[in-house]
């Protein structure tokens, strides 16, 4: 009995303990950033311009499909071809593209942060660090949090971009939507607010992601399987958290 | 040349920003670069009117809605808007909601004031007026034509029932009338069957005919066209004859007329007695003479020698 309760309530809260002093340090090492800056820009890059291009091939790739496959599901003659547009656009905007952006990036930046931070760890490179003196969760951690924050938005946008555009382009070469009434159906239902708030969960996404993979990554235990470990419940935890910060900021915030 | 990270962040960031911006304005379909031109309207009922949805003239879009809240002092429905800065929105512009609800399908349609008008400044506010809403008279006047529509139903069914009642009694004209029919229908199929040989005999020969008179006419139209001028010609003569034969029909009865009348010799010959009396006259006392001389031809003969005759 009692190492159930551990497992399901003692061991999460007390993870989530932990999370919340890395992050409590986190920023308090924030005013030291201009100690670490051209690690920042490096992180930026990694995170941000380097996931671009599959972030772009799969925002496009949804877009496209998206509007193969709701062409294919309105045939009703009351509904007019427009409305792929509208569809397409609000779903992309308010959905797809922050949450696409979202998994890759847990994939893709998830796993390699908590794998740096985890072989860092476990070959007590953190402990030098530490020993010489250095902030390591100023150096390592927050460079990370802000790359994530910062950039995670820029994907957003492009994932939105050519996820529209790539909507766009199969409905008129496909013959699906042609261009102009694509344009006109996303115009006739498109609020202001929905981009504001797309920007807004990818900078939550963003914190989630990295902040969960620094802290799985920080945190290893037990050499090159426990890197593994911690790996693998960074792209995990974050898609988890993401999907839930998904729903929460929907019913808060529309 | 190797790109600085920082070059790197700070272009995809531009970029992106700017794409943000002006993807905004697209599909808010406001002027890329341009200012625009803001307006405010206000109605009693939006009728499902929301941000996003277009604004026209004459049909033609030419901005969006931007927002539709209803306002806390007057209680109206208050739509801010934006139109193209070129369209000349003048005082006497009014505004309308129009377009289908049920559809989702909403526009506000602008009818602008005379060029001449003075411009409605930014932010001011544009007349508006209420159009009959096609969705909203239907279901006004719903219920009564669903009424009507239910008594003319009742009414049917009224018929239909009387018109299955007359079909499903054997004893009805209309029975009878399908049953004859049908014997007839029957009779006429077994003459169709019996007579098909020769029905189709017939068929052949008005066939063949047809194709004669054809090839006659397709080969010797010039003979047919001659055919039809004699025709003619003669029919002319014999308008002619006609007339002439008018003209004496019409002199005969004059003559008759005066036969008729007793004019002349020949009238008074049929008409007047006394001729025929006379000479009926005479005839007897002939004849008179006659048998008195028969009787006694000495009387007259005395006086006549046979030598003299002789």
């Amino acid at each position: 009995m009692v190492p159930l309760t551990s497992h399901i309530v003692i061991n999460p809260v007390a993870a989530f303990g932990r999370y919340s002093r890395l992050l409590f340090h986190a920023f308090g090492a924030v005013a030291e950033i201009s100690s670490y800056r051209s690690n920042v820009w490096r992180q930026m890059v990694k995170v941000g311009v380097e996931s671009l291009p599959i972030v772009i091939l799969a925002a496009t790739f949804s877009g496209a499909v998206s509007t193969v496959q709701t062409s294919y599901q309105l045939v009703s003659p009351l509904i007019p071809r427009s409305i792929v547009g509208a569809i397409i656009t609000s779903s992309m905007i308010l959905e797809l593209g922050a949450v696409v952006t979202g998994f890759i990036l847990a994939g893709r930046v998830g796993a390699r942060i908590a794998a740096e931070l985890g072989t860092m760890r476990v070959t007590e490179q953190i402990d030098a660090l530490e020993t010489m003196g250095l902030n390591s969760v100023g150096y390592l951690i927050v460079p990370r949090v802000i790359a994530g924050v910062v950039m995670f938005p820029i994907l957003y946008i492009a994932a939105c971009f050519f996820g529209i555009g790539g909507g766009m382009l199969i409905g008129e070469l496909g013959g699906f939507v042609p261009f102009e009434e694509f344009v006109f159906g996303a115009r006739e239902y498109f609020q202001p607010f929905d981009p504001i708030f797309g920007i807004i969960k990818s900078l939550v996404f963003g914190f989630l992601i990295t902040s969960i993979s620094c802290f799985k990554g920080y945190y290893t235990q037990g050499g090159a399987e426990g890197v593994g470990r911690a790996t693998t419940q960074a792209a995990v935890a974050s898609c988890v958290f993401l999907l839930l910060a998904d729903l929460l900021l929907a019913v808060v915030l529309l | 040349m190797k790109i600085s990270n920082e070059i790197k962040v700070g272009l995809t960031i531009i970029v992106a920003t700017v794409i943000f911006i002006l993807g905004i304005r697209y599909f808010e379909d406001l002027p890329l670069f341009d200012s625009t031109y803001d307006l405010v309207a206000e109605f009693e009922n939006a009728g499902g009117l929301i941000g996003g949805n277009i604004v026209r003239v004459n049909g033609v879009s030419v901005g969006s809605v931007t927002s539709v809240y209803i306002s806390e002092s007057t209680g109206k429905v208050v739509v801010e808007f934006h139109v193209d800065p070129t369209i000349p929105v003048t005082e006497g512009t009014y505004a309308t909601i129009g377009g289908f609800d049920a559809l989702g399908v909403v526009r506000m349609d602008l009818t602008l004031g005379p060029a001449s008008a003075e411009r409605i400044p930014e932010g001011g506010l544009v007349d508006t007026r209420v159009t009959s809403d096609l969705m909203a008279e239907m279901t006004t006047r719903a219920p009564a034509m669903l009424t009507n529509v239910d008594s003319v139903l009742e009414e049917l069914e009224g018929v239909m029932a009387q018109a299955n009642a007359m079909v499903s009694t054997p004893e009805s004209d209309i029975r009878q009338i399908l049953s004859s029919a049908r014997g007839s229908m029957r009779q006429i199929e077994t003459l169709l069957a019996d007579e098909s040989n020769r029905i189709a005999r017939i068929l052949a020969h008005a066939d063949s005919l047809t194709a004669d008179l054809d090839a006659a006419l397709g080969e010797d139209g010039e003979a047919v066209a001659s055919l039809m001028d004699q025709m003619e010609t003669t029919l002319a003569t014999l308008n002619e004859d006609l007339e002439r034969f008018q003209a004496t029909n019409e002199q005969l009865d004059e003559i008759l007329r005066k036969l008729n009348d007793g004019e002349g010799t020949l009238g008074l010959l049929l008409n007047d007695p006394s001729m025929y009396h006379r000479m009926d006259a005479t005839l007897s006392d002939l004849n008179a003479l006659i048998t008195d001389f028969q009787r006694n031809p000495g009387r007259y003969l005395k006086e006549m020698n046979l030598v003299d005759l002789f």
